[in-house]
Parts: C-alpha cells; sequence; structure tokens
C-alpha cells in the first residue's frame, strides 16, 4: 500500500451527448489531510466525487481509494469509506437511530458495538437528545449533521462530504465547520470535501484543488496559492476603457494586468508603496478614477486570477441552470 | 444479498406506521368483498333453478363471494405487487436512495426489498380479508375438507403473483423513472388483466376469445388454483394436478421475472 489514500490517474466522466463533465484528473491525496475541491457549480466537482465514491463509474482513467480500485474492488471501496451526499439521504419517517441502525446493518456491524457508536456519534454531534426523534422533526441544520454522521456509522478511513453547508445559513455554516474539524481531530478521519464557498475551502482544506470545466487549475494549501499571486491587487475603475490601458504601464512592477469593463486590477509587490506612484502617474496623464481599491491576497483571487472569472455563486441564473443540468445528467 | 433485511425492515416500518397506507391496505380489500361480492346475486341470476343448480356457471360455489374471493386475493395481490416499485421513484426523489448507492449492499437488494415487502403486505391483506370474506352474512363458506393443502396453495399463489408483478413492476420504475409513467402503466394494464382472467367471472360466462386469452393469464393461473381448493374442498387427484400445474405455471413466471430482476436492477441502479 502506498501512503496515499486516494490516487487518479487520467480520470474521466463523459455523459450521453458527449458532455464531458471530468476530463482527465491526477490526484494523490494524503493519509489524514482535509482535501477541498473548490469550483463553481458544474465545474465536475460532485461528479469527480461520485466517481471515487463508487456511485458513479468513470468513462476511462483510474483511481485508487484505500489501494482499492473504484470500479473492479467498489464493493471494498465502499465498505471503507463514509459518504455525505449532496441530498438528504436521512428517511424522514424513521427515528434519527432508526436511520444510523440501518446503515449499520449494510455494514453487517454486531448490534452491540455499533449502537455503541451510534450514540457516541449522536454525542459528537451534539444530536444525542433527539436520537429518538423523527427526522421530519429536525430543522435543516439538525439534519445536515444528522446526514454527517451517517457517513460515519462503519468507522470509515475516508470521509467524502459533497457541499456540506450547501444552503446552510452563515451561523449553522460555521457550527458545521467545527463539527467536521472535529471529526478530523477526535476520529482521524482523512476528509474529502467539495465546496463552492471560498471562505469554506480556506476554513477547512488543508490543500485546496481547484477545478473549473472538469479541469484541475491548480493544487495547493491556502497559503501556497495566495503566494502565486504575488502580491496585493489595486482595483481601479474609469470612465472610459481607453484610459485603463495607459494605467497598466504605470510601474515596471506591475504584473498581468487584468481589464474587465471599466475594471482593472493590478498586480504589485507591495500596494501601500505602489499606490502613490499610481496616483501620481493618474494625475500626470490626466485619468479620473471613479474607484479605487486594494485587495490583500485572498482565495477570491486566486481563483480569478487562475479561471479568469468570479466563482459563480448560487445566485446567478445560468450557474444554477448549469447545476440543474449536471444534476440531471448524474441522476 | 446484503442489505435485503435492513431494507425490508425499514419499508415495513414505514407501513405499519402510516396509519393511513395501512388502513387503506386492510379496508381496501374489504370493500371488495362486501360490495363487488355482494353486487351479483347468484340466486337471482339463475332463476328458480337456484344456486345448488350443476347448472350454474359458478358451481359448486354456494354464493358469489365463495366463487369470487380467489379472484380478489388475487387481484389484491396484484395490485399490490404493481404499486411496489413506486417507492424506488420516492427513494431517488427524496434522497435515501444516493445513501443505498454508496453502501456496500447489492443493488438487487434495493429492488427485492420492496418485493418481499410487499409480499409481507399481501399476506397479511390476505388473512384480513378471508377473515372479513367468512364473518359477513352469506360471506365465504367453506367446504368440508378444506385442508392445510388449501392454505399452502393459497399463500403459494399469492406470493408468485406478489413476486412476479412487483419484481417487474421494480423494473419499469427503475427504467422510467417518473411517477406519472408507472401510474400510467398501472392504469392501462390492470384493467385487461383482472377482465381477461377468470378471477371475477367462469370461462363458461365469456366470449370464447376471451376465455382463451384468459387461459393464459396469471391473474387466472392463481384465481383458479385457489377457488379450487375453496370450492371442492377434498380435491380429487384430478384437481390437485391441475392446481399444482397452476402453481408450476405461476412459479416458471414468478421464477423468470424474479431472474430478470435481479440481473437489471444489478445493472441499472445507478445515480
Amino acid at each position: 500500500m502506498t501512503e496515499y489514500v486516494i490516487e487518479t490517474t487520467d480520470l474521466r466522466k463523459t455523459y450521453p451527448g458527449n458532455i464531458m463533465a471530468v476530463k482527465g484528473i491526477h490526484l494523490q491525496i494524503k493519509q489524514g489531510e482535509i482535501f477541498g475541491f473548490l469550483g463553481p457549480n458544474g465545474a465536475g466537482k460532485t461528479t469527480t466525487i461520485k466517481m471515487l465514491s463508487t456511485s458513479i463509474t468513470p468513462t476511462s482513467g483510474f483511481a485508487k481509494v484505500m489501494g482499492y480500485d473504484i470500479v473492479r474492488d467498489s464493493m471494498q471501496v465502499r465498505r471503507n469509506i463514509g459518504v455525505v451526499p449532496q441530498d438528504l439521504t436521512t428517511d424522514e419517517d424513521l427515528k434519527a437511530v432508526e436511520n444510523l441502525r440501518m446503515v449499520a446493518r449494510f455494514y453487517d456491524l454486531p448490534n452491540g458495538p455499533s449502537n455503541k457508536k451510534i450514540d457516541e456519534l449522536l454525542a459528537l454531534v451534539d444530536l444525542a437528545d433527539v436520537g429518538n426523534h423523527y427526522v421530519r422533526t429536525f430543522s435543516g441544520g439538525m439534519r445536515k449533521r444528522l446526514e454527517l454522521i451517517m457517513g460515519l456509522v462503519n468507522e470509515p478511513k475516508v470521509l467524502f462530504l459533497d457541499e456540506p453547508t450547501l444552503g446552510l445559513d452563515v451561523q449553522t455554516r460555521a457550527k458545521m465547520w467545527d463539527y467536521i474539524k472535529k471529526i478530523r481531530s477526535e476520529l482521524g478521519v482523512t476528509i474529502i470535501l467539495t465546496t463552492h464557498y471560498l471562505e469554506e475551502a480556506d476554513e477547512l482544506s488543508d490543500r485546496i484543488c481547484i477545478i473549473d470545466h472538469g479541469n484541475i487549475i491548480t493544487i495547493g494549501t491556502s497559503a501556497e496559492l495566495k503566494a502565486s499571486l504575488k502580491g496585493d491587487t489595486i482595483i481601479v475603475e474609469t470612465k472610459d476603457e481607453e484610459s485603463l490601458k495607459e494605467i497598466s504601464g504605470f510601474s515596471e512592477s506591475v504584473e498581468e494586468p487584468i481589464i474587465n469593463g471599466k475594471e482593472i486590477r493590478l498586480t504589485v509587490k507591495d500596494a501601500d508603496s505602489d499606490l502613490p506612484l499610481l496616483m501620481d502617474f493618474m494625475i500626470k496623464n490626466g485619468i479620473t478614477p471613479m474607484k479605487m481599491s486594494v485587495q490583500k491576497p485572498s482565495l477570491d483571487q486566486v481563483f480569478l486570477k487562475l479561471t479568469g472569472n468570479e466563482i459563480r455563486e448560487e445566485s446567478g441564473e445560468s450557474a444554477f441552470k448549469q447545476a440543474i443540468n449536471m444534476r440531471r445528467l448524474r441522476k | 444479498m446484503s442489505g435485503l433485511i435492513p431494507l425490508t425492515v425499514r419499508e415495513l416500518k414505514k407501513w405499519y406506521r402510516n396509519p393511513v397506507f395501512f388502513l387503506v391496505g386492510l379496508i381496501q380489500p374489504i370493500f371488495w368483498i362486501v360490495l363487488f361480492g355482494s353486487a351479483f346475486d347468484i340466486a337471482k341470476l339463475l332463476g328458480p333453478a337456484g344456486v345448488s343448480s350443476t347448472l350454474s356457471p359458478f358451481y359448486p360455489a354456494p354464493n358469489y363471494i365463495t366463487f369470487i374471493i380467489g379472484g380478489i386475493l388475487t387481484t389484491t395481490s396484484l395490485f399490490t405487487g404493481m404499486f411496489a416499485g413506486v417507492n424506488i421513484i420516492w427513494d431517488r426523489r427524496l434522497g435515501p436512495m444516493s445513501r443505498f448507492l454508496v453502501s456496500p449492499i447489492s443493488r438487487s437488494s434495493i429492488v427485492f426489498s420492496k418485493v418481499l415487502s410487499s409480499t409481507f403486505r399481501i399476506l397479511v391483506q390476505a388473512v384480513i380479508l378471508l377473515a372479513a370474506a367468512l364473518i359477513i352474512p352469506n360471506g365465504l363458506v367453506l367446504q368440508k375438507g378444506f385442508n392445510l393443502f388449501g392454505v399452502f396453495v393459497i399463500i403459494v399463489a399469492l406470493v408468485l403473483i406478489a413476486f412476479s408483478f412487483s419484481s417487474i413492476f421494480s423494473i419499469i420504475a427503475i427504467r422510467l423513472r417518473k411517477m406519472e409513467t408507472v401510474f400510467g402503466i398501472i392504469n392501462l394494464i390492470n384493467l385487461p388483466l383482472i377482465f381477461a382472467s377468470f378471477a371475477l367471472f367462469p370461462k363458461a360466462l365469456m366470449a370464447s376469445w376471451l376465455g382463451t386469452v384468459a387461459e393464459y393469464n396469471p391473474v387466472s393461473w392463481s384465481s383458479e388454483a385457489i377457488r379450487t381448493v375453496l370450492l371442492y374442498g377434498n380435491l380429487t387427484s384430478a384437481q390437485t394436478n391441475s392446481v399444482l400445474l397452476y402453481l408450476l405455471y405461476l412459479f416458471l413466471l414468478a421464477a423468470f421475472l424474479v431472474i430478470i430482476t435481479y440481473i437489471l436492477s444489478e445493472k441499472e441502479i445507478r445515480d
């Protein structure tokens, strides 16, 4: 066995109609890390996680999870992993413990130890008091917490979390993050998660894999990715697009200016010292700024720089449609 | 088939905990007995010759209920079986299917848990139905000599009908994925299945072409097998053979459909 929990080679998934959801992914995920797939809706995150967790089969390429081939030894893979899919998988007509016990039976776990494990898991996510309540009486946050431990009943070495905080409010999301961290620290589980929330990837992941249009754009720690920005960003908005090109030449230290409409983003080593120079340059050339701002490195910018797009949020209608279409394809 | 037992237990829990489901499942067969069984008065139909006449197409049934009870048991089994697949669509829509797919259980166990739980429900319904038929005035009359063999025939026939139709309709549900389509198919085929069979009427009352068609209908096989043991009690060896032959047909059909269902569900159930 290798030191990697997950290894993939040129993993691809093409849906009918020649829609390439995942276009050849090479990955190595280490024991004990939280590995975050970050990308907009429809980027191929869920498809990747579904292939690794054996609920869909890849079109081509190979992947091993815990040393088992995801196609040939899919049953062994399933025994060794825990999965928390995007859907709510608990049965509302059963009690929380009944849902968990049913899952324990799926793994042929003996009653005694698994019941003890279930009590521990309920306590871990603060649901011990409501274990005997019907799931239909749970709030959204409670159901998500229950989903988290549904994936842990079999004491997996690897846990897949597909958009663990999708649709939750800010406070509930922060609590979910605490639970996820607790699962890693207390149970020592390797966690692979997908998210389209930058702050979630930043907060939880040891390593982040930025994925867009089915391709891996980059992999690195949050710090590495931010360092790759090579400094701060100055954003200037002017009345007309003409003057933007002039601005980009104000200093030799400017790298890869990005023009977007009437806005230009300049990457500089140190905005604090470069900003006065830029002001001076604009006054001399008669350019009037409408807005100016400085951004210190953030994942947002990493994403923008690498994909050329802001990460598409839920609200974007086309992104939403794309996500729905992807979901329809997968079903 | 790992996962079969916990999944079947789940189905049954959902069934007996839902009072509406539970009561509808039990009351509906009673409606059948009381309304349909009393709708025809054989005595009137046959005129002065009376029920005991050997010329009666229902001979030797002492009343219509006793004649059609095998048909009603079979029809109830058929209905419950056909709806077995619908829960697969619900599981997919509501989310539990995603859990099943990532669990180390065989995919066919998802389908066969529906088959087994509906078979169990059918047997409970059958007991209630028979009890109701025995209690009501002018109800089911058991013949002398009705014995354990008769009970065996009733159970086997109903179980085989349940297996056949719940398997085939689960596959339909897996492939078509739409509630409306499955309901449409059920509505389309239940009428011909019931009326082109000996469930409610004997062959003597049918147009000859219909009688021929009905002979190949599994609903007829089950209805006739149950009817024979109920109407005659002590069977002649010829009657025993014909009952066993019906059960053999039903067994072959059920075995064929269960195998097909197994193969297709292992292959077709995916995300």
